[in-house]
């Protein structure tokens, strides 16, 4: 029978709009949990597959270096199957058509692991199979695009002429990067000398691959270790899980960030919920004075709350997994391997929050409301909604559960909270400042604003949720809109007119002359020739250093660079370095080095260290001299480590230049690469487009979760508002006998909203300003500029959107004629 | 019979605790064999539901169920099958059988006060406590509302607890109990008789 009741009574106040803004907000946090998390793991389990299913090989040695023949001895002596690999960058030409590609070129034993799949076709769908034989390169599909060209069709790579065999489905170890990179091409091992790329000094890694069982693994390994130099290394064929944990990461990180928004959804709720037990608590006194045992009103009202939180689940979880297909549009773009997938994990962590959301949020106002007293139905209902401390510190508990729940670490977790709970009292603080100092000002005001920011005042505290939630959403968009369209252009504009927009690397010294004679031919200024050899520092005073910091290894052992050096020598310092220790490089000067800022304060170098390079398996040893200070924006060929002209004129070099090229100028750099195949150009432009792909890219997270903390922010405002509502209904109908007139009324209404929101948008535009003069000055390296914009965008914002909230929600009640407002609030 | 006195005499404290809404700081309230003061909030609404019916001043409604639902309340919740049946009989003896389907809202004062003491006889009660129940209508609806109350009071044969501060109500009653400052002042017809009414 009590069914029937609770059933009648949910749907009638679900009817009424009571109930809405609780499901709103429960619907909110279980979307966005299961859409967030469903994503991340999409992506994770696309990255993972590609990865997982085919691994080229069990291990792999890379190498600068080329093959060592004694290396595939000791392995055919253990009987471990070999491969050979090798992987360059270099321009690929089809008639008018260039693109740089990284080419891979492997032996006919390649891929000892999983499955290379190749398409007699430009379709990656269907086609027949192909196979690897000299004479004939694979491409990945775009590239076919890229070049204009249709299997069959030839191309140049280097000296070489090979004829296209088709595309490629699955390249077993394939780079896994999200952001992509030059297209792929696969050739044949043989093919390789014909194109003539590979020159002394040439960019050029070297993979012996290795499968066997794990003993004659682990004894190849161990038998190899004294014949392998500072060039070789093994690989890390474990990048699944550095991929995984990377993924993991991202999501704790897209999670937490939802969870502001799950946070302040909750807290709708939290609010919702207390002015729902509030507005009942009459009709709880009611049932109970007809008979109803606490038991029972229980059971009604805690009904209430598990219907909500059964049809918010319930859609909260169809919404989240119908955004986590739509997502599949915008992410296949980025990652081609992107399959939703259906998972359970984001529906267990839907609704694991939505429980947590209901129980400790919610469910607290509605468990009291069931302990009304029969005797409230002789007493006035209370108007003002009182401050409840344990659900204050219930709902506190929560946030920190969930920060918890998704971290996954208990560190992270309360950091997180503390700084939360330090941001908070910032801005009530910050509020409260405000209204104090806006006292003032109003007392010059009309009675209207005087009555609005009265109001503000005495709303203080309820108020802080709105500010902090509007202050969120703001700072969002301000910091999408700042990162879209005027970052990225400072940048632009921040380097200088007729700075070098192209590099040219790779330039041996025989071609030297050639590009000299270009660049005059073309009145193009070109920058000096810069030698380049590739080294590994392997030792400072002597210390032998670790090659890569790991979490693992925390030995005292100095940590290197981790990879190989780009070297050059000069006897003149370049226009856009500044020593700031020591001397440079005399005439008497011998096996010196100068060494940039921020890599001696990494490597703790100071002046007179020794530093030992080991170059195509030489050693040398240079003295540190002086320590240099580098403009890296300066878009000039940049170096960590200089050395003195006598230690490096022997070892073979190639060259680095660069010049400035007006846009549109690309049949140029076609003519310079087809002229010198083996140079490779990069330009300026192509690094602007990257970095614009990965700020798009970060757009899109960040889009996603502004909608779900805005949608927060116009929650949290409608409880707030939905819990004045009596109050103000009384304020009005007393101000109204007092004469006030509908203008008046209107323009406090409004000028309380303006004030709120300005007060957010202010705060918005303090904390979107910091964080873009950080970015500025950490990530673009650029000086501080002030963003004008900002501070009227900022207000602005804040100020239309909060008003026009406001106004929606008590529109209606200013509506009401004077004579029915005081009859309602006199019978109430 | 009637409790009258002025505002702050403890008419209101007194029906309270008769009705086992509350429970005296001192003393003993006994009702149809029920030691009201000894019991818990729970036991008492049990009570309650058995025993007694409500009519308030301000109607208490409960303004998500309609007319009909309203009456029927407190007979669903003490799981009586028959609660609609016995509801639309009395909601045609309030003459109200053609508005069952409305909501509080949509009812006039003098209505809602009509669904108000449909609801009170729905469970038979022995005894019924009204509150003003005319205090929150004009005359001539407080008087039809006066007399339905008296006129179901005596079809049902329910003992009837009014508290008033209209003396012209008041003598409807067989009794009438004068207060004052939480005491007893008065009583009509006679002072004996009001030592059995605790």
């Amino acid at each position: 029978m009590w069914a029937s009741i609770a059933g009648r009574l949910f749907w009638r106040e679900l009817k009424r709009g009571e109930l809405w803004v609780i499901a709103f907000a429960l619907f909110l946090a279980v979307g966005s949990v299961v859409s967030l998390s469903g994503i991340t793991q999409s992506v994770k389990s696309a990255l993972q597959q590609r990865s997982a299913q085919f691994t080229a090989a069990d291990r792999v040695l890379g190498s600068s270096q080329p093959f060592d023949d004694n290396v595939f001895a000791v392995a055919a002596g253990l009987d471990v199957a070999t491969a050979r690999q090798m992987q360059f960058d270099s321009m690929l030409f089809a008639g008018e058509q260039m693109q740089l590609a990284t080419i891979k070129a492997v032996s006919d034993s390649y891929p000892l692991r999983g499955d290379l799949v190749l398409h007699r076709s430009a379709s990656i769908t269907s086609g027949p199979a192909g196979q690897l034989t000299p004479g004939e390169v694979w491409f990945e599909a775009r590239l076919l695009d890229l070049l204009q060209v249709q299997p069959g069709d030839s191309v140049e790579l280097g000296e070489a002429r090979l004829v296209v065999g088709g595309v490629i489905i699955n390249e077993p170890d394939a780079p896994l990067s999200v952001f992509g990179g030059s297209p792929r091409v696969i050739m044949h091992l043989a093919d390789v000398p014909t194109t003539n790329i590979v020159q002394p000094g040439s960019r050029i890694s070297y993979r012996y691959l290795f499968s066997g069982n794990t003993a004659a693994l682990d004894e190849l390994t161990e038998q190899l270790q004294p014949l392998l130099s500072v060039h070789q290394r093994w690989r890390n064929l474990d990048r699944e899980s550095a991929i995984g944990s990377a993924l993991e990461r991202a999501e704790r990180f897209l999670l937490l960030a939802g969870l502001l928004g799950i946070v302040l959804a909750a807290c709708a709720a939290a609010v919702a919920a207390s002015r729902y037990s509030q507005r009942h608590t009459q009709a709880v006194a009611i049932i109970k004075a007809l008979g109803a045992t606490t038991a029972k009103a229980r059971l009604l009202y805690g009904s209430h709350l598990c219907l909500v939180v059964l049809f918010s689940l319930v859609l909260g979880l169809l919404g989240g997994q119908l955004a986590i297909f739509a997502a599949e549009f915008g992410i296949s773009h980025y990652i081609s391997d992107y399959r939703t997938e259906f998972s359970v994990r984001p529906l267990l962590l839907g609704t694991l929050t939505c429980i947590i959301c209901a129980l400790l949020f919610a469910a607290r106002p509605l468990w009291q409301l069931a302990k009304t007293p029969a005797i409230e139905v002789l007493k006035q209902p209370a108007v003002a909604m009182k401050l409840d401390k344990w659900q204050l510190l219930f709902g506190a508990g929560a946030i920190w559960g969930l920060m918890w729940l998704f971290s996954g670490e208990l560190l992270i977790s309360v950091g997180l909270f503390l700084l939360c709970g330090l941001f908070a009292a910032m801005l009530l603080g910050f509020a409260a400042v405000m209204v104090k100092l806006a006292r003032p000002v109003a007392a010059g005001q009309s009675s209207a604003g005087r009555l609005a920011l009265a109001n503000l005042r005495r709303r203080l505290w309820p108020n802080s949720f709105q500010l902090i939630t509007f202050s969120l959403a703001i700072f969002l968009t301000l910091l999408l809109y700042f990162l879209r369209a005027e970052l990225i252009g400072q940048w632009q504009q921040q380097i200088p007119e007729g700075a070098p927009n192209h590099f040219l690397v790779n330039v041996s010294a025989e071609q030297r002359a050639q590009v000299t004679a270009f660049t005059q031919n073309n009145n193009l200024q070109p920058e000096p020739f810069y030698p380049v050899v590739r080294g590994r520092l392997i030792t400072i005073n002597n210390e032998t250093l670790q090659q890569e910091a790991s979490k693992e290894d925390r030995s005292e052992q100095r940590v290197g660079v981790g990879r190989e050096l780009n070297l050059t020598w000069l006897a003149e310092i370049p226009d856009n370095n500044k020593i700031i220790e020591g001397q440079w490089f005399t005439d008497t000067t011998a096996a010196e080095v100068s060494v940039e800022q921020e890599i001696a304060e990494r490597l703790q170098l100071k002046l007179g260290d020794t530093l030992d390079f080991s170059l195509g398996g030489q050693q040398i040893s240079t003295t540190v001299t002086s320590i240099r200070q580098v403009d890296w924006n300066s878009l000039q060929p940049n170096f960590y480590m200089i050395l003195s002209p006598d230690v490096l004129a022997t070892f073979p070099a190639t060259y680095i230049t660069a010049f400035y090229l007006e846009q549109g100028s690309g049949k140029l750099i076609n003519q310079l690469a087809r002229q010198m195949p083996t140079v490779t150009v990069i330009s300026v432009d192509a690094i602007i487009n990257q970095v614009n792909d990965i700020i798009a890219q970060v757009t899109i997270a960040l889009s996603f979760i502004l909608i779900i903390i805005a949608l927060a922010a116009a929650l949290v405002l409608v409880a707030q508002v939905q819990a004045t509502l009596e109050q103000r209904e009384q304020e009005l109908a007393i101000l109204r006998t007092l004469g006030a007139k509908y203008v008046f009324l209107r323009n406090a209404l409004l000028l309380e909203f303006a004030f709120l929101g300005a007060l957010a948008g202010l705060f918005a535009t303090v904390l979107a300003e910091l964080l873009l003069m950080t970015l500025q000055q950490r990530v673009f390296e650029m000086p501080f500029q002030f963003h004008f914009a900002l501070w009227w965008m900022g207000p602005v914002i804040g100020i239309v959107a909060v008003s026009l909230l406001g106004w929606w929600q008590l529109r209606r009640l200013l509506q009401i004629p004077g004579a029915v407002l005081i009859r309602r609030v006199i019978q109430s | 019979m009637a409790i009258v006195g002025a505002s702050g005499s403890g008419k209101s404290t007194l029906l309270s605790l008769l009705a086992g809404l509350d429970i005296p700081s001192a003393g003993a309230i006994e009702m149809a064999g029920h030691s009201l003061h000894n019991m818990s909030e729970d036991e008492r609404a049990g009570v309650r539901a058995r025993d007694v019916g409500f009519v308030f001043q301000s109607f208490l409604l409960l303004p998500s169920l309609t007319a009909l639902e309203n009456v029927t309340l407190p007979a669903e919740l003490s799981g009586d099958k028959k609660a609609r049946e016995r509801g639309l009989a009395l909601l045609d003896q309030v003459g109200l059988s053609a508005r069952a389907d409305f909501f509080p809202s949509q009812l006039s004062g003098g209505e809602q006060q009509r669904v108000a003491i449909a609801r009170a006889f729905i469970t038979k009660p022995a005894i019924l406590f009204a509150d003003e129940p005319s205090a929150n209508l004009d005359a001539v609806t407080g008087k039809m509302i006066e007399d339905l109350l008296f006129e179901l009071n005596d079809s049902q044969r329910t003992t009837l607890v009014l508290v008033t501060h209209n003396a012209e109500l008041a003598k409807r009653c067989q009794r009438q109990f004068q207060m004052r400052s939480g005491r007893f002042v008065a009583s009509e017809p006679s002072a004996e008789d009001t030592a059995n009414v605790g």
